[in-house]
């Protein structure tokens, strides 16, 4: 999987396009797609499908020019119609509940831009083995997404987030010692959320189930696995391999061997590509995304979602001077999130707050992690203290 | 969790003993639906399950969550250790009636009517997109891995579980049925997901037919039973990474398939070329076969039906 930043800033395929013909079939997408339950995919509302009136210069100048709390978001459409008033979380554009029947309903509705550009990206991170399947590939994953967050963010009694925290924050050292792929990592911590709420286990085996979690998601993502003898080296032999290798069965049974998961990582450099971001923003957002797994509250949220906040966020911490082409690549890329202001607005405050604090806090793995010249210094960058303030919260 | 699965699943009956082990219909005591257990049994070292179990359910369980109508639905899984050496691996499915074949066999007597055959074989290449867009191959089509409901729904079963088998039943002298293996199967040449097609031709022409399309005894004898009906490939379709050379089999012309499979119509029969094709990438895919005409042709003779 690609590793690198994305220093590649290709310009647009059509940059000669003047830049409201380019916007307006993405909004037309968006608001033709919407919320799930008014989507039908035989009859399509005609107003729906019509193109929205837009300003694009003024919004995006906003944009620009505001460091306000406000200006964070103004990367997404706000005025979205699909958004609902009373605060609630919309689901993403590209939901359909009738199975693969909508799809080519669908398919004509998307811009062949923007469609074009996915193909790219999964192309261009391996994501995919043949291009003709690519489109499908996101509508998969766009899917599949939503079966990942989890309903609430409650964790079983005697367990605190403080103490998950812990945990993940030793997930993150082991994972790194073992030279994991960073799948394996969003998918263990995504297998510890869910066993931590299916299976019953007692305060003192959480360490062991914490292992068991990265060690399944070694085995679906990983060339080269661990010995289970070094793991338990790992743990100080707290556990014997035995009792490793039954709670193994216990989790794969109690999450019924489903191990699927879409990492927010992925659609983090889909959603990059997409924008042409540079090397440093892309660090930027891996870092904040990887906070993300320490904190309770974001288990709820769609991955896309978390993807999208890190990399709104982390563009504002950078203040890279914008570019046309730039914005419109941006511009392009958030249209896949477009109706989810309110979602990636608390993602963002979360983020923000995180990320402020890292280097004070105990669990710190992630912030030395990136902390590393090969990541830019991305944790200790200024910029991410001025943000906090911005937002009113106290480091 | 070998105590609960007990509780939970009361058998009824033995099903069918596949290559592979025994299929048992059992009664979910806590919903009162009837189940298809089926058990694999799975080599554990000192790591666990091996990758290649966990990878290979877990896909299972992925194509699961999409709920698609044309395939058996897989309820529950579950590990259950018998020894230090072996694991249990339970798959629990829904229970269908009945599969194709004896589907096949219980239709009175001229057989199934066209417009029966059509909705099976839409149903069937549904399932087969599904699958194949998915990156899943099937590779053990057959009537006897086809159910069917009694309200004719067409359910592909035990998909996947080749490649679960595989990698552990290496030293079970296996006899799987060779009737609906592709030529590149049986060449030993590399192949994907255009062996399911092949499958399907074979399945789609035993459906007029009720009774398979080619019986070889061997694999050079099926490849023979396969060339006396489509004719010897051209020299420079004949895969160059074989042993088995083309001078082997005598220089035959193709035969109408209608000779093989009589009132089959023109569109169909033109459609069980495209799948009975030998080169594997000249062989219609899924997708292309549900837009072949055979089937849309039914569309319009229904609306001026109704
Ligand atoms: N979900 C199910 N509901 C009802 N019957 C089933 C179900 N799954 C399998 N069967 C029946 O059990 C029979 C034997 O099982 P099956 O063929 O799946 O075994 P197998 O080990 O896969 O063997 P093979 O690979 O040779 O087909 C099948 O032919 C089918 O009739
Ligand atoms: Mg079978």
């Amino acid at each position: 999987m690609a590793r690198t930043g994305f220093s590649d800033s290709k310009p647009l395929l059509d940059l000669h396009k003047k830049v409201d013909e380019r916007r307006a079939p993405l909004r037309t997408w968006a608001n033709a797609c919407g919320p799930i339950d008014r989507w039908q995919p035989v009859d399509v509302d005609e107003s729906r499908m019509a193109p929205v009136k837009l300003e694009p210069e003024r919004r995006w100048e906003r944009r620009l020019s505001l460091q306000t709390k406000e200006g964070i978001i103004m990367g997404f459409h706000e005025d979205s119609r699909a958004h609902s008033a009373d605060g609630c979380v919309e689901e993403p554009v590209l939901l359909y509940p009738h199975g693969l029947q909508g799809l080519h309903s669908l398919q004509a509705l998307v811009p062949s831009l923007l469609r074009h550009e996915v193909e790219m990206a999964l192309e261009k991170l391996g994501l995919i083995w043949d291009r003709t399947y690519a489109w499908d590939v996101f509508l998969d994953m766009m899917r599949t997404q939503t079966w990942n967050a989890l309903p609430t963010a409650d964790l079983p009694r005697h367990f605190t987030d403080a103490t998950r925290a812990v945990l993940v924050d030793w997930l993150i050292q082991v994972h790194e010692t073992m030279h994991f792929q960073e799948e394996t990592l969003y998918l263990a911590i995504h297998l510890l959320n869910c066993s931590l709420r299916q299976i019953k286990v007692t305060t003192a085996n959480l360490q062991l189930l914490g292992m068991v979690c990265l060690f399944l998601a070694a085995k679906k993502e990983e060339c080269l696995l661990p010995e289970v003898s070094g793991l338990c080296y790992l743990m100080d032999h707290t556990y014997t391999k035995h009792q490793l290798l039954r709670l193994e069965r216990k989790v794969l049974c109690g999450l019924k061997f489903d191990l699927s998961y879409c990492p927010p990582l992925h659609f983090l450099l889909l959603l990059a590509s997409i924008a042409r971001c540079s090397a440093k923003v892309v660090w930027m957002a891996r870092y904040l995304l990887e906070l993300s797994l320490l904190e309770g509250q974001c288990v709820v949220f769609l991955p896309v979602h978390l993807a999208g906040a890190a990399l709104c966020l982390s563009r504002q911490v950078l203040q890279e001077p914008p570019t046309p082409e730039g914005e419109s690549a941006w511009c392009l890329a958030s249209s896949v999130h477009v109706g989810s202001e309110t979602a990636l607005l608390r993602i963002i405050h979360i983020l923000t707050n995180a990320a402020a604090k890292a280097h004070t806090r105990e669990t710190c793995a992630t912030f030395i992690k990136f902390s590393s010249p090969e990541t830019m210094h991305v944790s200790r960058h200024p910029g991410l203290k001025k943000i906090s303030a911005l937002l009113g919260i106290c480091t | 969790m070998a105590h609960a699965t007990s509780i939970q699943y009361e058998p009824v009956a033995e099903i069918g003993g596949g290559a592979y082990g025994t299929v048992y219909k059992a009664r979910d005591t806590e919903s009162g639906q009837f189940v298809a257990l089926k058990s694999v049994r799975v080599q554990t070292d000192q790591n666990g399950l091996p990758i290649s179990t966990v990878r290979e359910v877990a896909l299972l369980r992925r194509l699961e969550q999409f709920d698609h109508p044309n395939v058996v639905r897989l309820m529950d899984v579950c590990a259950t250790q018998r020894s230090d050496q072996e694991t249990k691996v339970t798959l629990v499915f829904e229970h269908v009636d009945q599969d194709l074949k004896t589907y096949l066999e219980r239709a009175p007597a001229p057989g199934l009517s066209p417009g029966r055959i059509k909705d099976l074989m839409r149903q069937l290449l549904c399932g087969l997109t599904f699958l194949h867009s998915n990156r899943v191959m099937h590779r053990d089509l057959k009537p006897e891995n086809i159910l069917v409901t009694s309200q004719g729904q067409v359910k592909l079963a035990d998909f996947g579980l080749a490649r679960i088998y595989s990698c552990h039943m290496a030293l079970t002298p296996v006899v799987v049925t060779l009737w609906y293996r592709p030529p590149e199967v049986l060449l030993q040449s590399s192949y994907a997901t255009p062996v399911d097609i092949w499958s399907t031709g074979c399945i789609f022409a035993e459906m007029f037919r009720r009774k398979p399309l080619f019986c070889g005894e061997s694999e050079v004898d099926q490849l023979g039973k396969i060339f006396e009906v489509i004719g010897l490939p051209p020299e420079d379709e004949w895969p160059t990474d074989v042993t088995l050379s083309r001078k082997n089999f005598p220089p035959l012309m193709p035969r109408p398939i209608a000779d093989f499979v009589s009132e089959i119509t023109e569109q169909g029969a033109q459609l069980l070329l495209n799948m009975l094709t030998f080169d594997p990438l000249k062989r219609i895919s899924a997708l292309n076969a549900l837009e072949h005409p055979y089937f849309q042709d039914e569309e319009t003779l229904t609306q001026t039906k109704s």
